[in-house]
């Protein structure tokens, strides 16, 4: 059992090895990525299937490899672990990453780099695969920066684009803010607990700390006038790791621009797997939320607002990637939200039928891009229902699933955190989370009209449907769209019993009222959206505004530019950066560094000038100098010998 | 019996002919001659002292010193050839090629 799970992420593994040292052809390494990712999903199930068959309380297994790092009393050993919450986070990682690879060999045929782009996969795959099975903070955070390495690699894989590589090296650039607060977080943790363990081995050795979170249960730090609780300061510290890595508010900004990656990326790194990273970490390290209450606050106010705000955002967008994008963001607000309510398993459930169905979104996103050669604007497209008869099913499969209509995968995973956010008297978060899900449904109905409806409003391309190894993984993900929800329907709650040993969750009560209202709500929002941009498609001109845009004024733009955090960030901190960049180049470079380094060899210079002059190459006058020197220490001798 | 102080101060006076030979002199062979001078200088003080005292080893350490002369001088003349062959000179000042 044990080799059994460190096969899960070995699998992966020699998979980026082969395509790194062995494999030349584009054929051979699409076939060994997908083939062996999809054999870390079956060995991931028999894992399963094997947890399954154990008693709930016992159902973890750790597994320590070799001592890590053994320095006296900071100890972390190199061991995964195997629970319910890892089960479910490594069935969707690789299940779906299976799939994509799949998807990918049909996107990425014809690419003169595709063997490299299928080692970046199997490593991202092998990476996001430490992060979930890591029993400590230390092997985790090397999962999370791998997954931003692969990140940063895959956005910037067509790295001739200039947006491409800003947007890679802008992603990277966020990211480490969150992370820098995460190792701030992970050495308070080990100053508090003296390890980094989230869990013992279970053979009666040191306990972790996720098992000893009453150790510091009244425990202060700061100055006297205004002391935090140590829960507080750790879990808000790991929260903002988490902004950066599940692009919240403020650090969501990376995240739209990382559309500028291939879309099978797009579906799975910032979409289904690396950006649910954060919820992860928060899911996991629910001991430490839950015993800060500032926290917990915190956490929900910065996910209701991202909702919100990616949401509206995402009504604008023309780019029918950054749709998506921001509709990721947002969300990943409802999930973040849902924690910061103390509903983990609704954001973990949402977290897996979002993995589904938003992957499934890209995927025919980028099976529209494929078919259009390449065209991202939607007021280039129009009409393509008759063309992409399968692509256009399975995305309006995805849109139901996102939108939240009964009884596709999204509903029942937004319907619990909307029903927890009333039955825990959350009233402005539920309202603002509520409003949202009605612009979800808005946003979606809009694109499904601008992209499949109406007529093609640019001649220039033949659209045409994709080939069979895309189409049939959108066709897989579509039925786990529409079925998916059934893993936690509110009378069976499986998921919730099959994580109440890690989250000590019981199931909540169906609310059938909210239920209707919100179906109500979605549906009827989705058909305006729909209906708006089906019956006003003459006036949606190639490069124009939005018919919205005549009754809404500015503020529509403003949602186009997402607010403007962009621009904000651009004038005060990156034009800081940049204004400090340039007088390092252009005066304490030149001046100072090379002004030090020339000086002193200046110096040298002229001494040694001076010096040459002594000298003279004439034998007679160094014999001279020798005989001065002489009596001189004769002299000196005879004076003090007297 | 001559006293050791006369000894003494003909070797002084003798060495200091020596080195004024060295600095002054530019022809290689003179200024060559002078620093023998020298050598013999110290010989005649040594002898003079070992006398005086009756120390044989001071005796023994003049015939090692007559010998690394010799020896001296053999290298010192083939050298002086050297330069001579490719200055057609011995002036010493003008073997200063060697300067900063």
């Amino acid at each position: 059992m044990e080799l059994l799970i460190w096969l899960i992420p070995l699998l992966p593994f020699i998979g980026f090895l082969l395509n790194v040292f062995v494999i030349r052809r584009e054929r051979e390494a699409g076939l060994v990525a997908s083939g062996l990712v999809a054999a870390a999903f079956v060995v991931t199930l028999i894992a399963v299937a094997m947890l399954a068959g154990m008693p709930p309380e016992e159902r973890r297994i750790v597994s320590t490899a070799w001592e890590w790092i053994n320095t006296g009393s900071f100890r972390v050993p190199f061991a995964i672990m195997f629970d319910p919450l890892t089960a479910v986070m490594a069935l969707l990682i690789t299940g779906v990453g299976a799939l994509i690879h799949v998807y990918s060999i049909g996107y990425m045929h014809g690419d003169p780099r595709v063997v490299r782009y299928f080692a970046y996969l199997n490593l991202f795959v092998t990476m996001m695969l430490f992060l979930v099975m890591a029993n400590n903070l230390l092997l985790l955070f090397l999962g999370w920066e791998g997954v931003g390495l692969c990140s940063f690699l895959l956005i910037g894989f067509w790295f001739e684009r200039k947006s491409a590589s800003a947007a890679a090296v802008k992603a990277f650039v966020v990211n480490r803010i969150g992370d820098a607060a995460f190792i701030l977080a992970m050495l308070a943790v080990f100053a508090y607990f003296g390890t980094l363990n989230f869990y013992g081995d279970g053979e009666g050795g040191q306990l972790g700390f996720l098992e000893r979170v009453s150790d510091i249960a009244g425990l202060r730090i700061g100055p006297d006038w205004q002391p935090i609780f140590v829960s507080t300061a750790i879990s808000f510290l790991l929260l903002i790791g988490a902004t950066g890595k599940s692009a919240q508010f403020p650090l969501f900004v990376w995240l739209p621009d990382a559309m500028a990656g291939p879309t099978p990326v797009s579906a799975l790194i910032h979409a289904a797997t690396m950006v649910t990273g954060g919820v992860y970490l928060m899911a996991r390290a629910e001991p430490l939320f839950v015993a800060s209450f500032t926290t917990q606050g915190w956490v929900a106010w910065i996910g209701a607002l991202t909702a919100l705000l990616a949401g509206t955002a995402a009504m604008a967008q023309w780019d029918i990637k950054r749709v998506l994008a921001y509709s990721t963001v947002s969300q990943l607000g409802f999930m973040v939200a849902a924690c910061g309510m103390g509903a983990y398993v609704a954001a973990i459930f949402h977290l897996l039928t979002h993995g589904i169905f938003k992957a499934l979104l890209f995927l025919a996103a980028g099976s529209v891009i494929h078919g259009t050669h390449d065209t991202q604007d939607m007021r280039r497209m129009g009409g393509l229902k008759d063309a992409m008869p399968i692509t256009f099913r399975t995305y309006v499969i995805g849109a139901l699933a996102l939108a939240g209509i009964v009884p596709f995968a999204g509903f029942w995973s937004k319907d619990e955190i909307l029903a927890h956010a009333i039955s825990h008297g959350q009233t402005p978060i539920f309202v603002i989370l509520f409003l949202t899900s009605l612009l979800t449904a808005f946003y979606m109905g809009r694109q499904v009209a601008l992209v499949f409806f109406g007529t093609q409003r640019d001649p220039s391309y033949h659209p045409h449907e994709s080939p069979q190894v895309m189409t049939v993984p959108l066709v897989v993900l579509a039925v786990g769209a529409t079925i998916g929800g059934a893993i936690n329907l509110p009378v069976l709650h499986w998921l919730t019993d099959w994580l109440e040993p890690v989250l000590h969750e019981k199931a909540g009560e169906f609310n059938l009222w909210l239920a209707l209202i919100a179906t109500a709500g979605a549906v009827g929002m989705g058909y305006l959206g729909w209906w708006v941009y089906t019956t006003n498609a003459a006036k949606i001109k190639i490069g124009g505004k939005d018919p919205a845009y005549r009754y809404s004024g500015d503020i529509w733009e403003g949602m186009e530019e997402a607010w403007y955090f962009d621009r904000l960030y651009q004038r005060t901190v990156v034009a800081g950066f940049e204004r400090l960049a340039d007088f390092l180049a252009r005066v304490f470079d030149p001046q100072g560094v090379d002004g030090l380094v020339m000086g002193v060899g200046r110096f040298f210079g002229g001494l040694a000038n001076g010096v040459r002059a002594l000298q003279t190459g004439y034998v007679r006058t160094y014999a001279l100098v020798f005989t001065v020197g002489v009596l001189i220490v004769l002299g000196v001798m005879l004076w003090f010998a007297r | 019996m001559v006293p050791t102080s006369y000894y003494v101060l003909l070797s002084a006076i003798l060495f200091t002919i020596g080195v004024l030979g060295v600095l002054l002199r530019r022809n290689a062979i003179v200024v060559f001659m002078s620093v023998e001078l020298m050598l013999n200088a110290a010989n005649l003080a040594l002898v003079a002292f070992a006398r005086e005292r009756l120390a044989v080893e001071a005796q023994v350490l003049v015939f090692f010193v007559i010998t690394v002369a010799a020896a001296e001088v053999a290298v010192g003349l083939a050298l002086l050839v050297s330069i001579f062959r490719t200055k057609r000179t011995a002036d010493v000042d003008e073997v200063s090629t060697l300067k900063g």
